[in-house]
Protein backbone atom coordinates (compact mmCIF):
# COMPACT_ATOMS: atom_id res chain seq x y z
CA UNK A 1 0.00 0.00 0.00
CA UNK A 2 1.46 3.34 -1.05
CA UNK A 3 1.37 6.59 0.90
CA UNK A 4 1.37 9.59 -1.42
CA UNK A 5 2.42 13.02 -0.14
CA UNK A 6 -1.01 14.51 -0.61
CA UNK A 7 -3.33 11.61 -1.00
CA UNK A 8 -3.83 8.20 0.61
CA UNK A 9 -5.33 4.90 -0.52
CA UNK A 10 -8.67 5.49 1.21
CA UNK A 11 -9.15 8.78 -0.66
CA UNK A 12 -8.19 7.13 -3.95
CA UNK A 13 -10.59 4.22 -3.35
CA UNK A 14 -13.38 6.64 -2.47
CA UNK A 15 -12.65 8.56 -5.68
CA UNK A 16 -12.77 5.31 -7.67
CA UNK A 17 -16.30 4.68 -6.36
CA UNK A 18 -17.22 8.23 -7.38
CA UNK A 19 -15.78 8.38 -10.86
CA UNK A 20 -14.28 5.08 -11.98
CA UNK A 21 -11.43 6.88 -13.68
CA UNK A 22 -13.53 9.57 -15.38
CA UNK A 23 -12.78 13.28 -15.11
CA UNK A 24 -9.08 12.88 -14.43
CA UNK A 25 -7.99 16.35 -15.55
CA UNK A 26 -8.20 18.46 -12.37
CA UNK A 27 -5.03 18.76 -10.21
CA UNK A 28 -6.56 16.52 -7.56
CA UNK A 29 -7.52 13.93 -10.17
CA UNK A 30 -4.02 14.01 -11.64
CA UNK A 31 -2.67 13.24 -8.15
CA UNK A 32 -5.16 10.39 -7.83
CA UNK A 33 -4.19 8.98 -11.23
CA UNK A 34 -0.51 9.25 -10.34
CA UNK A 35 -1.16 7.37 -7.08
CA UNK A 36 -3.24 4.78 -8.90
CA UNK A 37 -0.51 4.19 -11.49
CA UNK A 38 1.95 3.25 -8.75
CA UNK A 39 -0.19 1.58 -6.10
CA UNK A 40 -0.95 -2.11 -6.60
CA UNK A 41 -3.53 -2.14 -3.81
CA UNK A 42 -5.55 0.67 -5.38
CA UNK A 43 -5.28 -0.95 -8.82
CA UNK A 44 -6.76 -4.14 -7.35
CA UNK A 45 -9.52 -2.09 -5.73
CA UNK A 46 -10.23 -0.32 -9.05
CA UNK A 47 -10.41 -3.69 -10.83
CA UNK A 48 -12.81 -5.08 -8.24
CA UNK A 49 -15.20 -2.10 -8.58
CA UNK A 50 -15.07 -2.38 -12.36
CA UNK A 51 -15.65 -6.15 -12.16
CA UNK A 52 -18.62 -5.58 -9.83
CA UNK A 53 -20.30 -3.57 -12.58
CA UNK A 54 -19.33 -6.05 -15.29
CA UNK A 55 -20.79 -8.97 -13.30
CA UNK A 56 -24.20 -7.28 -13.17
CA UNK A 57 -23.99 -6.16 -16.80
CA UNK A 58 -23.34 -9.69 -18.02
CA UNK A 59 -25.97 -11.37 -15.82
CA UNK A 60 -29.02 -11.19 -18.12
CA UNK A 61 -32.24 -13.17 -18.40
CA UNK A 62 -34.04 -13.97 -21.62
CA UNK A 63 -37.79 -13.54 -22.00
CA UNK A 64 -39.31 -16.93 -22.85
CA UNK A 65 -41.73 -17.41 -25.76
CA UNK A 66 -44.41 -18.37 -23.21
CA UNK A 67 -43.91 -15.13 -21.25
CA UNK A 68 -44.10 -13.15 -24.51
CA UNK A 69 -47.40 -14.87 -25.38
CA UNK A 70 -48.81 -14.20 -21.90
CA UNK A 71 -47.83 -10.51 -22.28
CA UNK A 72 -49.52 -10.11 -25.65
CA UNK A 73 -52.65 -11.87 -24.29
CA UNK A 74 -52.65 -9.66 -21.18
CA UNK A 75 -52.48 -6.53 -23.34
CA UNK A 76 -55.20 -7.74 -25.69
CA UNK A 77 -52.89 -7.42 -28.69
CA UNK A 78 -53.12 -11.07 -29.81
CA UNK A 79 -55.17 -10.33 -32.92
CA UNK A 80 -52.21 -8.76 -34.65
CA UNK B 1 -40.85 2.38 -39.78
CA UNK B 2 -39.00 4.38 -37.13
CA UNK B 3 -40.03 4.64 -33.48
CA UNK B 4 -41.67 8.06 -33.79
CA UNK B 5 -43.86 6.83 -36.66
CA UNK B 6 -44.81 3.74 -34.65
CA UNK B 7 -45.75 5.90 -31.65
CA UNK B 8 -47.88 8.21 -33.83
CA UNK B 9 -49.74 5.22 -35.29
CA UNK B 10 -50.17 3.68 -31.83
CA UNK B 11 -51.61 6.98 -30.57
CA UNK B 12 -54.24 6.73 -33.32
CA UNK B 13 -55.22 3.26 -32.04
CA UNK B 14 -53.16 1.10 -34.41
CA UNK B 15 -52.77 -2.21 -32.52
CA UNK B 16 -50.12 -3.48 -34.91
CA UNK B 17 -47.95 -0.47 -34.11
CA UNK B 18 -48.50 -1.03 -30.38
CA UNK B 19 -47.49 -4.69 -30.78
CA UNK B 20 -44.37 -3.62 -32.60
CA UNK B 21 -43.42 -1.20 -29.80
CA UNK B 22 -43.99 -3.95 -27.21
CA UNK B 23 -41.82 -6.37 -29.19
CA UNK B 24 -39.06 -3.77 -29.50
CA UNK B 25 -38.85 -3.22 -25.74
CA UNK B 26 -40.13 -6.38 -24.02
CA UNK B 27 -36.68 -7.94 -23.60
CA UNK B 28 -35.17 -4.72 -22.22
CA UNK B 29 -38.07 -4.16 -19.81
CA UNK B 30 -38.09 -7.79 -18.62
CA UNK B 31 -34.33 -7.87 -18.12
CA UNK B 32 -34.29 -4.56 -16.25
CA UNK B 33 -37.24 -5.65 -14.08
CA UNK B 34 -35.42 -8.87 -13.23
CA UNK B 35 -32.27 -7.00 -12.34
CA UNK B 36 -34.19 -4.99 -9.76
CA UNK B 37 -36.47 -7.76 -8.41
CA UNK B 38 -34.10 -10.77 -8.83
CA UNK B 39 -37.24 -12.89 -9.27
CA UNK B 40 -38.59 -14.05 -12.65
CA UNK B 41 -42.28 -14.05 -11.62
CA UNK B 42 -42.08 -10.54 -10.19
CA UNK B 43 -40.15 -9.40 -13.27
CA UNK B 44 -42.85 -10.77 -15.58
CA UNK B 45 -45.58 -9.13 -13.51
CA UNK B 46 -43.72 -5.79 -13.59
CA UNK B 47 -43.21 -6.09 -17.35
CA UNK B 48 -46.93 -6.74 -17.88
CA UNK B 49 -47.95 -3.77 -15.73
CA UNK B 50 -45.39 -1.52 -17.45
CA UNK B 51 -46.70 -2.29 -20.94
CA UNK B 52 -50.30 -2.05 -19.77
CA UNK B 53 -49.47 1.44 -18.57
CA UNK B 54 -47.88 2.18 -21.96
CA UNK B 55 -50.95 0.92 -23.84
CA UNK B 56 -53.32 2.97 -21.65
CA UNK B 57 -51.25 6.16 -21.72
CA UNK B 58 -49.62 6.17 -25.15
CA UNK B 59 -51.86 9.06 -26.26
CA UNK B 60 -50.36 11.26 -23.52
CA UNK B 61 -46.77 10.44 -24.54
CA UNK B 62 -45.40 13.76 -25.79
CA UNK B 63 -42.11 12.54 -27.23
CA UNK B 64 -40.10 15.02 -25.11
CA UNK B 65 -38.17 12.12 -23.61
CA UNK B 66 -37.24 8.80 -25.18
CA UNK B 67 -39.80 5.99 -24.93
CA UNK B 68 -37.13 3.84 -23.27
CA UNK B 69 -36.66 6.50 -20.55
CA UNK B 70 -40.40 6.53 -19.96
CA UNK B 71 -40.47 2.71 -19.68
CA UNK B 72 -37.50 2.70 -17.26
CA UNK B 73 -39.43 5.22 -15.14
CA UNK B 74 -42.53 3.04 -14.99
CA UNK B 75 -40.51 -0.08 -14.11
CA UNK B 76 -38.56 1.80 -11.42
CA UNK B 77 -41.68 3.23 -9.81
CA UNK B 78 -43.42 -0.14 -9.86
CA UNK B 79 -40.44 -1.91 -8.29
CA UNK B 80 -40.03 0.81 -5.65
CA UNK B 81 -43.69 0.42 -4.73
CA UNK B 82 -43.28 -3.38 -4.41
CA UNK B 83 -40.12 -2.95 -2.35
CA UNK B 84 -41.76 -0.47 0.04
CA UNK B 85 -44.68 -2.82 0.64
CA UNK B 86 -42.39 -5.75 1.54
CA UNK B 87 -39.31 -4.15 3.05
CA UNK B 88 -37.12 -6.99 4.29
CA UNK B 89 -33.66 -5.47 4.38
CA UNK B 90 -32.47 -2.14 5.53
CA UNK B 91 -28.78 -1.56 5.16
CA UNK B 92 -29.23 2.18 4.77
CA UNK B 93 -27.40 2.89 8.04
CA UNK B 94 -24.18 1.13 6.96
CA UNK B 95 -24.40 2.88 3.57
CA UNK B 96 -24.12 6.24 5.32
CA UNK B 97 -20.74 5.49 6.83
CA UNK B 98 -17.89 5.97 4.34
CA UNK B 99 -15.37 4.70 6.90
CA UNK B 100 -17.11 1.33 6.84
CA UNK B 101 -17.82 1.35 3.11
CA UNK B 102 -14.26 2.15 2.04
CA UNK B 103 -11.93 -0.23 3.86
CA UNK B 104 -8.47 0.08 2.35
CA UNK B 105 -7.33 -3.12 4.09
CA UNK B 106 -10.00 -5.24 2.46
CA UNK B 107 -8.43 -5.55 -0.99
CA UNK B 108 -7.85 -8.85 -2.79
CA UNK B 109 -7.84 -10.44 -6.22
CA UNK B 110 -11.01 -12.35 -7.03
CA UNK B 111 -11.28 -16.02 -7.95
CA UNK B 112 -13.74 -15.54 -10.82
CA UNK B 113 -14.11 -13.13 -13.73
CA UNK B 114 -17.29 -11.54 -15.18
CA UNK B 115 -17.19 -13.67 -18.34
CA UNK B 116 -18.13 -16.72 -16.20
CA UNK B 117 -21.53 -15.32 -15.16
CA UNK B 118 -23.66 -17.08 -17.77
CA UNK B 119 -22.37 -20.55 -16.93
CA UNK B 120 -22.02 -20.32 -13.15
CA UNK B 121 -25.24 -20.70 -11.12
CA UNK B 122 -23.44 -20.44 -7.79
CA UNK B 123 -22.07 -17.07 -8.88
CA UNK B 124 -25.56 -15.93 -9.92
CA UNK B 125 -26.82 -16.70 -6.40
CA UNK B 126 -23.98 -14.64 -4.91
CA UNK B 127 -24.82 -11.71 -7.23
CA UNK B 128 -28.56 -11.98 -6.43
CA UNK B 129 -27.95 -12.07 -2.68
CA UNK B 130 -25.52 -9.16 -2.72
CA UNK B 131 -27.72 -6.76 -4.68
CA UNK B 132 -30.85 -7.69 -2.71
CA UNK B 133 -29.13 -6.34 0.40
CA UNK B 134 -29.08 -2.89 -1.20
CA UNK B 135 -32.16 -0.72 -0.55
CA UNK B 136 -34.24 -0.57 -3.74
CA UNK B 137 -33.63 3.14 -4.37
CA UNK B 138 -29.84 2.60 -4.35
CA UNK B 139 -30.22 -0.56 -6.46
CA UNK B 140 -32.18 1.30 -9.14
CA UNK B 141 -29.61 4.10 -9.39
CA UNK B 142 -26.77 1.56 -9.73
CA UNK B 143 -28.64 -0.42 -12.38
CA UNK B 144 -29.75 2.58 -14.44
CA UNK B 145 -26.38 4.33 -14.40
CA UNK B 146 -23.82 1.52 -14.40
CA UNK B 147 -25.62 -1.48 -15.86
CA UNK B 148 -28.04 0.09 -18.35
CA UNK B 149 -25.57 2.87 -19.16
CA UNK B 150 -27.88 5.87 -18.76
CA UNK B 151 -26.35 9.27 -18.03
CA UNK B 152 -26.38 10.76 -14.53
CA UNK B 153 -28.91 13.35 -15.76
CA UNK B 154 -31.27 10.72 -17.24
CA UNK B 155 -30.98 8.62 -14.08
CA UNK B 156 -31.82 11.66 -11.93
CA UNK B 157 -34.93 12.40 -13.98
CA UNK B 158 -36.17 8.82 -13.72
CA UNK B 159 -35.73 8.53 -9.95
CA UNK B 160 -36.50 12.22 -9.31
CA UNK B 161 -33.18 12.95 -7.61
CA UNK B 162 -30.69 15.78 -8.07
CA UNK B 163 -27.40 15.02 -9.83
CA UNK B 164 -25.40 15.19 -6.54
CA UNK B 165 -27.91 12.80 -4.93
CA UNK B 166 -27.58 10.34 -7.84
CA UNK B 167 -23.78 10.51 -7.59
CA UNK B 168 -23.88 9.96 -3.84
CA UNK B 169 -26.12 6.90 -4.13
CA UNK B 170 -24.04 5.52 -6.97
CA UNK B 171 -20.84 5.91 -4.95
CA UNK B 172 -22.36 4.07 -1.99
CA UNK B 173 -23.99 1.35 -4.09
CA UNK B 174 -20.73 0.61 -5.92
CA UNK B 175 -18.72 0.45 -2.69
CA UNK B 176 -21.35 -1.65 -0.91
CA UNK B 177 -21.66 -4.20 -3.74
CA UNK B 178 -17.89 -4.40 -4.18
CA UNK B 179 -17.53 -5.17 -0.48
CA UNK B 180 -20.23 -7.83 -0.58
CA UNK B 181 -18.67 -9.52 -3.62
CA UNK B 182 -15.17 -9.15 -2.21
CA UNK B 183 -16.21 -11.19 0.83
CA UNK B 184 -17.52 -14.00 -1.38
CA UNK B 185 -15.15 -13.96 -4.35
CA UNK B 186 -11.71 -13.11 -2.95
CA UNK B 187 -9.01 -15.76 -3.17
CA UNK B 188 -8.78 -17.54 0.16
CA UNK B 189 -5.16 -17.91 1.25
CA UNK B 190 -4.36 -21.26 2.86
Amino acid sequence: MKQHKTINCKEVMSHICDNLGEDLDSPRCVAIKSHLDECESCQTYFKSVDNTIQFYKKYNVKLSDEAHTRLIDYLGLNDE
Amino acid sequence: MNELELIEKAQLGDKKALSELVKNYEQTVYNFSFKICRDKDKAEHTMQETFMSMVKNIKQFSGKSKLSTWLYTVVSNHCLMLARSSRKHDYAASLDDDDVLIDEKSVADWSVTPDKVTENNELKIILDEAIQKLPADYRIVFLLRDVEGLSTEETGKIVELSIPAVKSRLHRARAFLRNELNQKLKYETA
